[in-house]
């Protein structure tokens, strides 16, 4: 057993860390409050570095180091997330960099050449999209569907809602794994999972009106007979479900990460706070109510730190050798990652405007925002918080635990 | 062309904190200054610029370094040179700059040769000086802005109140200010190949000295205490309306010896 990390992987930590710090924690606020929307430049500057490479094999433009993809992705987005505080640019890189992972192992040839040069350079976007207007946590259920099969494409009706980068997919190019039914009447057993670009001519997208991370945009696509090319199939037909399954263990622990770093930040701030803040003649953190609560963080957010890295380790081991990893215990793992990354970030964000009083509250300083960036993950994406609890019920109980066992619809 | 920069890692100055006005550096990790970067960030520029050259770069320092060094690597350095043996340990600034001249001897080949104007800890700024004098060089100091040009260097110094422009010949020890360059993060790809670049391990006898010539055995300067400045407050509080305060400030520190000197 080793819990080292080695020099390369200790360099690429501290060189994120300081890219964080100089060139995302000055502009953190005016993503979120004022542009709407990440720099090219800062995705530029990004790409220069590697980060969009991180995941995808040399022979494809990319940088990957084989057998240690998983491990750099987490901790390249937990560095990124403490610079970047609204969760925008966290959030942005996680999805390219997330589901590049399952584009390398799951896409054609073909598909592989055409996208994944364009997402290691920057150019393009690449997402998610699953969950419909009907709801994401009941996938089985979803209602988009190939209402044709030319042979070589699919003809795509349906809509797609909450979904992160509608507006980024379409502006910049790219497009995101999508889950759709080709046989509708077996319902997920009937569902395939392609890449869809956003351009493509019949998808158009509306967008929402978000609380918090302000510089991503999230909304959703309508498909009015959209012409898929078979080449973006992702596994096989009908086997869409599984595919995206193992897609959501890889974006749970990028998740994980963001929450993660995000979390480390705010409690670091609220450590500086309260030693330099004097309230009774003495400072805050001299207050065991405070600074107890405090250990109480930073302890539970190294415990996740660990989960985590054991997490990012089994993928890596799956992905060299499925034999050697069950397939359960990284379900497992990352649900009990994705379930409580961004509860304790959302709580140690709220502690920390806690410690500050009135001056918590306002805008001054990024807890409020790292708050409101966080919610987005508790609330749902890849598996809301309770989802999680139904997925962590299933895997010690078994079917007993599940909520929908016995229904008609879809099982 | 072949260029040497020499770098030293020290204890990041960010973390070290000071009890009883000495500091503490137990558990401080180790960090390259900032001016060891521009010097190697020079290197690279001046590598990218020429197209062929060959940067080597030689620290001095604890076991750390085998970890510490893949970073110069990964920003544009072809070979390293580290001196680890804790024969070395101790030195005094003529020390270093000692055992640095005879790895550099040893190296054989060298057009530039770059350093910080100081380490960014204990700012001696001796060595870059002494090592020019070692290998019977010409040294220009403080640089901010360095042109190789043709078997020469145009260098502008900053000399605080003025710049001045010199010129030399190569070979020429130069160290470099901080304002010359914005050191670079290294790219993922070059932190993956920097592991495979060459390193050599050098002892004492690799460079012709023995082990008392080196260290804290020939340091001619004893180090007797190393202490944080005391720094009381003077809590003045300025009485009257606006004008008042200020010309009252503005006297207080004319007093003091801040203003107009």
């Amino acid at each position: 057993m080793d819990f080292t990390m080695s020099p390369e992987q200790e360099l690429w930590k501290q060189t994120v860390r300081e890219f964080a710090d100089q060139e995302l924690e000055p502009i953190a606020r005016k993503i979120d409050e004022e542009w709407h929307r990440i720099p090219d430049e800062v995705i530029d500057k990004m790409a220069d570095l590697g980060i969009f490479g991180i995941t995808i094999p040399e022979e494809y433009g990319g940088c990957a180091v084989p057998g240690e993809e998983m491990q750099y992705a987490v901790t390249t987005i937990h560095e990124l997330a403490r610079g970047e505080l609204s969760m925008s640019l966290p959030v942005y890189t996680l999805l390219c960099i997330g589901w590049s992972i399952l584009m390398v192992d799951h896409a054609t040839e073909e598909a592989k050449e055409e996208i994944l040069p364009k997402v290691v350079t920057g150019e393009w976007f690449l997402g998610i999209n699953t969950t419909e207007p009907g709801g994401g946590s009941d996938l089985a259920n979803i209602k988009t569907v190939a209402t044709k099969d030319t042979g070589d494409s699919w003809i795509i009706n349906g809509e797609k809602a909450y979904i992160s980068g509608v507006r980024e997919a379409t502006e910049r190019g790219g497009g995101h794994a999508t889950l759709f039914l080709t046989e509708p009447e077996k319902g997920y057993k009937g569902a395939t999972f392609a890449y869809f670009p956003a351009d493509a001519p019949g998808t158009s997208y509306t967008t929402y009106s978000d609380m918090g991370r302000m510089g991503l945009s999230t909304g959703g696509f309508v498909y009015k007979d959209v012409e898929i090319p078979k080449k973006y199939i992702l596994g096989e037909e009908n086997k869409g479900f599984y595919v995206n399954m193992e897609g959501f263990n890889v974006a749970r622990a990028v998740v994980s990460a963001a929450c993660l770093g995000g979390a480390e930040k705010c409690l670091e701030i609220s450590a500086d706070y309260t030693k330099q803040r004097v309230l009774f003649g003495r400072p805050l953190l001299n207050f065991e109510a405070i600074s107890f609560e405090m250990v109480d963080d930073r302890a539970q957010l190294e415990m996740l730190k660990l989960m985590l890295q054991k997490g990012a380790w089994l993928i890596d081991q799956s992905r060299k050798d499925k034999s050697k990893v069950d397939f359960r215990e990284i379900n497992r793992t990352m649900a009990m990652c994705k379930c409580y990354a961004p509860e304790m970030g959302v709580r140690v964000a709220r502690n920390g405007m806690m410690y500050h009083g009135g001056f918590g509250y306002t805008k001054d300083t990024p807890l409020e925002m790292s708050l409101r960036g966080t919610m987005s993950y508790l609330v749902g994406a890849e598996g809301g918080y309770h989802v999680m609890k139904i997925i962590m019920g299933r895997d010690w109980f078994g079917d007993e635990a599940v909520p929908y066992r016995g229904s008609q619809v879809g099982h | 062309m072949d260029i040497v920069v020499c770098m030293k890692q020290m204890p990041d100055l960010q973390q070290i904190r000071i009890k009883d006005r000495k500091p503490i550096l137990e558990n401080v990790p180790l960090v390259w200054g900032d001016l060891d970067k521009n010097a190697i960030e020079e290197a690279a520029l001046i590598k990218e610029k020429v197209g062929e050259a060959k940067i080597t770069v030689v620290a001095k320092g604890s076991d750390k370094l085998q970890q510490g060094i893949l970073e110069p690597l990964a920003m544009g350095a072809d070979e390293a040179v580290l001196l680890t043996d804790p024969a070395f340990e101790g030195s005094d600034s003529m020390g270093t700059a000692k055992v640095l001249a005879k790895a550099i001897e040893k190296i054989g080949a060298y057009d530039l040769v770059i350093l910080g104007e100081g380490s960014t800890d204990n700012y001696s700024g001796l060595v870059g000086s002494a090592l020019a004098e070692l290998l019977n060089l010409p040294e220009i100091t403080y640089v901010r802005e360095l042109n190789v040009e043709n078997g020469k260097v145009t260098a502008v110094r900053n000399m605080e109140e003025s710049f001045e422009v010199v010129e030399a010949n190569l070979p020429v020890v130069i160290t470099v200010a901080q304002e010359i360059n914005e050191p670079r993060l290294p790219k993922f790809m070059a932190i993956r190949k920097a592991g495979a670049k060459p390193r050599h391990e050098w002892g004492p006898a690799d460079i012709g000295l023995s082990a008392d010539e080196v260290g804290e055995n020939a340091a001619s300067v004893d180090m007797l205490s190393n202490l944080a400045p005391e720094q009381d407050r003077k809590n003045i509080i300025l009485e009257g309306d606006l004008d008042e305060k200020i010309d009252a400030l503005v006297d207080a520190l004319i007093k003091e010896g801040v203003l107009g000197r």
